[in-house]
């Protein structure tokens, strides 16, 4: 693989492709170095093949983690990357049934021999599922845990807690139930259970995968201070933008290391990274369009580079009057997606709702969807996104206020009885899913609705060919893929023909190639006239899908309008733990409101 | 909505010793068995209503309260077709409405309240750790005892998840009622395999994340939480252990049973 432009530099990369091409430098990591030049953790030429599988998850790794260095870890679902980061405390292979080779090193020493528990001390894992690794009643017992285990003294254990909690910005939280907190908030106090240990290496496996935008930027914030700190890190992410920081990424592809290097080096190898299965930067995707060859580490950054090729972009202070021009502008030139719909699918008038002896979830929330609409609902953890989709389909009603179906209003209705008007695919897969064949499980709807044979072999037809799941018929739905899972869950319920699909999140937990392939799928079932409503926390999937945006803060809807709009106003985005994509904050400071790459990359080349 | 029944009130029974907590858990499940007669169990009932109200745990009774009546209801009735004595007091197929059989039915639909009463009080006022270090305690080894509080921790999220399958599979026309008791049952597999395949996940990723923190290095692992026993737990102890000896002495003495005229 060849490096392309001038800005890569070549001694920086270490190439592992095909040809095999290893540095001096990673060429000589020693399997037997130990004491204090030791790497914190190595490991070397370590292969692993599940039970089962006729493939490697890992074919022959061999990768140093030296003290005090941040590395990024990046590839596509099924890459290796976890099953990478679970051999450095041997949860692979004493938890994974397979055939594991290679040796992996703890500060110069030999792990085989270790019990998972015995490395705790050595090795802090931070796992995507934050419900699956909190497991005390109060913030401070959960800190406590580890060193609890471990045998420490009261009087130790009590003096780790408050620095623990301090640096993850949990301060004075001691009390709190962790179930109370938000996402991002459970995820840094399971950093904090690990950072009380005081390990030579915290591995965080994909931390922010179900976080809202604020969340992930508390978590990022975090690994940046213990990066400042000299910890060791390994962290595994997809999106390319959120590993700038690091000093070294390392990108996976069927169980090997194919690239590994500074970020500069790596992150404008946009090719490399797409065909990783890796979100890459849309700064750099921005520069390498203009044909400017250089790697932007900033916004800030990215704005000097571009106007020292574009000296006659305007300059946009970001003023109140220069906000409220570009908002008219937006406004202007949008067409309302509602002006012409007929009769809407889906109405909710006034509607509030609270549990039992709870806060209020939703507070007098007006939402109108109309036929072939794509909506973006948007806010942070705990808005009540989920509240108000769960309210169209049925499965709560409103304490006040009232919800209408196709002009039906809705009260009193089965939640199956308005399933050909509005589908909804939940958020897991996997509470969906039970079928013994592909097939079957997209039948089962047709099935409930009591349609003839002929009929359900021709929806189930028409939709494994929607979904492109048709050759996999016959498989049995858990073999699938996290991605072909979510595709079926789709499926099953477009099998329905519903006229407005609902999905919750439908690319958490996918790498980016899933993530296109998913959204170019509902895409095409929007095109076929099909009303989307899309809750998710992915701010470029927003721009580049969604027509319609609703933004909800606290129960309430504070924002119903064109997407454009809505990243043309920061005082929502900034209240709202939301963000707009980097392509179009930077495309603000030229003047645009430009919602990908290619539109801004397109705008800034009208001033050549 | 909490998913856990644990409500952080800060009272009296909160701050009781755990061990007393477990102990006293323990007398109430006994008292509860050896009476009969919804009379004997009325003061145990009263005491649960009492207690429910002053640490605050009724948010978890007013959750569960069709529980409560359901219990009662079905179990009076049932009891109303198989304890068959006393005089009839009207004539109905299948059913023996008398006076015996609804006074033992109602005691036993009463009994099986109380009994779901007193876990819920304890649920609502003990913490996980607690419980761990009350059963610690009582000389059940550390593994053991986590291993249950982690059970009292995974029920409700199994719960949880069961019931989010229920609301996809319902959303795709599902009719989980259809059918007679057996049909129903079997209606219910579409639930049991995502729910029986992600308690698995969750297991598996829940038994990997407790050893990468440590558990299982040592068989006594060391408390971060100090539970003095304080005289106020001694009192606590000297009571519950009192109602124990009294719904003992009630039992032995023949009150509490229900005579069938």
């Amino acid at each position: 693989m060849k490096a392309r432009g001038h800005f890569q530099r070549e001694d920086a990369i270490t190439e592992r492709n095909e040809t095999l091409v290893v540095t001096a430098e990673a060429g000589s990591q020693s399997a037997a170095t130990s004491g204090a030049d030791a790497p914190v953790a190595a490991l070397e030429e370590v292969a692993f093949a599940y039970a089962g599988s006729d493939h490697r998850a890992l074919d022959g790794v061999t990768l140093e983690l030296r003290r005090g260095e941040t590395i990024g870890l990046m590839g596509a679902s099924g890459a290796g990357k976890s099953t990478l980061a679970k051999c450095l405390n041997r949860i692979v292979p004493a938890f994974e049934d397979g055939d594991f080779r290679g040796r992996v090193t703890i500060g110069g020493r030999a792990i085989d021999g270790s019990q998972v528990c015995e490395l705790a001390p050595r090795v802090g894992m931070v796992f995507q599922d934050f419900e699956a690794q909190l497991f005390s009643t109060n913030v401070a017992h959960e800190v406590a845990f580890a060193m609890e285990q471990a045998g420490m003294a009261r009087a130790e254990i009590a003096a780790r807690i408050g620095p623990a909690l301090e640096a993850v910005g949990l301060k004075g939280f001691d009390d709190r139930d962790p179930t109370s907190l938000s996402g991002g908030e459970k995820q840094r106090l399971a950093i904090a259970s690990v950072l009380a240990m005081r390990p030579d290496l915290i591995v965080l496996d994909e931390p922010t995968t179900d976080l809202d935008p604020e969340g992930r930027a508390e978590v990022f914030a975090l690994i940046r201070r213990l990066r400042a700190e000299g910890r060791t890190l390994l962290v595994i992410e997809h999106e390319a933008e959120e590993l700038r920081g690091c000093d070294r990424i390392v990108i996976l592809r069927d169980g090997a290391v194919i690239a590994e290097g500074e970020p500069a080096s790596v992150m404008g190898r946009l090719e490399l990274l797409e065909t990783s299965g890796v979100h890459p930067p849309d700064l750099n995707r921005l520069l390498g369009m203009l044909e400017i060859r250089e790697h932007a580490e900033s916004i800030d950054h990215a704005e000097a580079i571009i106007r020292a090729h574009f000296p006659d972009l305007p300059r946009v202070e970001r003023s109140e009057s220069e906000a409220v021009e570009i908002i008219a502008e937006v406004r202007a030139s949008v067409r309302p997606e509602t002006a012409a719909a007929p009769e809407p699918i889906a109405q909710l008038e006034r509607v509030s709702f609270a549990y039992p002896f709870g806060p209020r979830v939703l507070d007098t929330a007006d939402l109108t969807i109309a036929p072939g609409e794509f909506v973006a609902v948007i806010g942070q953890n705990g808005s009540g996104k989920t509240t108000l989709a769960k309210h169209l389909v049925g499965l709560l009603q409103p304490e006040t206020g009232r919800v209408l179906i196709a002009g039906r209003d809705r009260a009193g209705l089965a939640p199956a009885a308005t399933a050909r008007e509005v589908g909804y695919v939940f958020q897991n897969p996997d509470h969906q899913i039970f079928a013994g064949t592909v097939e079957e499980e997209i039948a089962f709807g047709p099935r409930n609705l009591g349609l003839g044979a002929d009929e359900i072999a021709q929806r189930v037809e028409e939709v494994l060919a929607a979904v492109n799941l048709g050759a996999m018929r016959g498989r049995d739905p858990f073999l699938l893929s996290k991605g072909e899972r979510q595709r079926l869950a789709v499926a099953s319920v477009l099998a329905l023909r519903p006229r407005l699909l609902i999905l919750d999140e439908p690319t958490t937990g996918l790498d980016y190639r899933e993530q296109r392939k998913m959204m170019a799928l509902v895409r095409a079932l929007n095109r076929d006239g099909i009303a989307i409503m899309i809750i998710t926390h992915t701010p470029w999937l927003v721009a580049e899908f969604a027509r319609r945006a609703v933004l909800m803060r606290r129960g309430r809807v504070v924002f119903d309008g064109a997407v454009r709009e809505l990243f043309a106003r920061d005082d929502l985005l900034a209240g709202s733990s939301f963000r707009a994509p980097e392509a179009t904050a930077l495309g603000r400071r030229f003047g645009f409101v430009a919602l990908s790459p290619e539109e801004l990359a397109e705008r800034i080349r009208g001033f050549a | 909505m909490p998913i856990y029944l644990y409500i952080d009130h800060r009272s009296a029974i909160h701050r009781l010793h755990p061990t007393v907590k477990v102990f006293a858990l323990f007398v109430m499940f006994w008292s509860v068995y050896w009476v009969d007669h919804p009379l004997a169990l009325l003061p145990l009932g009263i005491l649960m209503v009492a207690l429910a109200q002053t640490t605050g745990a009724w948010p978890n009774f007013y959750r569960l309260r069709w529980l409560f009546i359901l219990l009662i209801f079905f179990t009076t009735l049932a009891w109303m077709v198989f304890y068959r004595r006393g005089p009839a007091l009207i004539n109905l197929p299948i059913i023996h409405l008398s006076r015996a059989s609804l006074v033992f039915g109602f005691g036993r639909g009463l009994k099986l309240a109380e009994l779901l009463a007193t876990s819920v009080l304890f649920l609502s006022t003990t913490k996980v750790e607690e419980f761990t270090a009350g059963l610690q305690r009582m000389g059940v080894p550390y593994r053991v005892g986590f291993a249950i509080t982690l059970a009292f921790r995974l029920a409700p999220l199994f719960i949880d998840s069961a019931l989010t399958v229920v609301q996809a599979q319902s959303l795709r026309g599902y009719d989980f009622n259809r059918g007679g008791p057996i049909a129903r049952a079997r209606r219910y597999v579409p639930v049991v395999i995502p729910v029986f395949m992600g308690a698995l996940r969750k297991a598996n990723n829940m038994a990997m994340a407790l050893e990468a923190r440590g558990f299982g290095i040592s068989a006594a692992p060391t408390s971060y939480i100090d539970f003095p026993m304080r005289a106020r737990d001694r009192m606590a102890f000297a009571i519950v252990a009192g109602i124990g000896v009294l719904y003992f002495g009630i039992y032995y003495f023949g009150y509490g049973a229900i005579a069938v005229n």
